[in-house]
């Protein structure tokens, strides 16, 4: 499977690709964006099985990435992975069609739990 | 509107420890020992901003040591090996892991802004229009490293005329 990991930050793509690894899930063929316009551009483009997105990120927020790839017909699995994690920002993401919401720090454990049922 | 000041110390001593737990110190080896000394020094610091509902900043703080060694431990790699740049991302992230976790704890309706990154001590930042509210300072295998939040005194106003 193909899985692509969006944030702005080149440390949190880090610790989500190895955080991916120690819960089992390393074998993966990984691609990266730092952005939303990149997020969106690779998701179509790229064409991944899932995508584990930031939400606050420069040129467009990971839901409007959201919003926009359903308005588009586009049903990839896609979900975030954020620090922020008030109700209002979950109930818009499930609003949009995500997936899962993980909230950061996290650990592999939590990985395990919320992708296993999605990579097997 | 009012807000009372719903985040303190305990609080962010908790969020910090998750940071610990989930990053610096998953064997449960090396904690942040809190110290509640206000006036250890830093050299380095991190910041992102909180408008709306609640306004100020939350602030991360450490000596470089404490930087290099999170950089190391975030980014799987020697301390040896760290760059500025590294020390750089590693504080913005945790700037903005603190800062995501304070937002959540505060009314509907506040937005949190990218971290801004300064490699010089947190006593060279100055807010002018924010007062310190509360704070977490602890020694981390004995380097300082403290996080604090400011907040807005027109926040502050309102909640004394409300």
């Amino acid at each position: 499977m193909k899985i692509l990991i969006a944030d702005d930050s080149r440390v949190m793509r880090q610790i989500v690709t190895r955080t991916l690894r120690q819960a089992g899930f390393g074998d993966h063929d990984l691609v990266e964006a730092a952005d939303g316009q990149e997020t969106l551009d690779k998701t179509v483009g790229e064409k991944p099985d899932l995508v584990i997105s930031d939400w606050n990120m420069p040129e467009m927020t990971g839901v409007e990435v959201l919003r926009k790839l359903r308005a588009a017909g586009n049903d990839v699995k896609f979900g975030f992975v954020t620090s922020e994690c008030t109700p209002e920002m979950q109930q818009a993401a499930e609003a949009a069609g995500a997936a899962f919401f993980i909230v950061k720090p996290f650990t592999a454990e939590r990985f395990d739990e919320v992708f296993s049922p999605i990579l097997g | 509107m009012s807000v009372e000041v719903v985040v303190n110390a305990n609080d962010l001593f908790e969020m910090v420890e998750q940071v610990w737990v989930s990053y610096l110190d998953p064997e449960g080896i090396n904690p942040l020992i809190p110290t509640g000394d206000e006036e250890q020094s830093s050299e380095v610091h991190s910041s992102v901003s909180i408008t709306g509902s609640w306004t100020g900043h939350v602030v991360y703080a450490s000596s470089t040591a404490a930087a290099k060694k999170a950089a190391a431990a975030f980014l799987a790699m020697g301390v040896e090996e760290v760059s500025d740049e590294d020390v750089t991302d590693v504080l913005g992230e945790l700037a903005n892991i603190v800062g995501g976790n304070v937002k959540a704890m505060l009314p509907a309706g506040a937005l949190l802004s990218l971290p801004q990154v300064v490699l010089a001590p947190d006593s060279a930042t100055k807010y002018p229009s924010a007062e310190r509210i509360t704070g977490l300072y602890g020694l981390w295998e004995g380097e300082p490293v403290s996080v604090s939040m400011w907040q807005s005194r027109n926040d502050m106003n309102k909640e004394e005329t409300a």
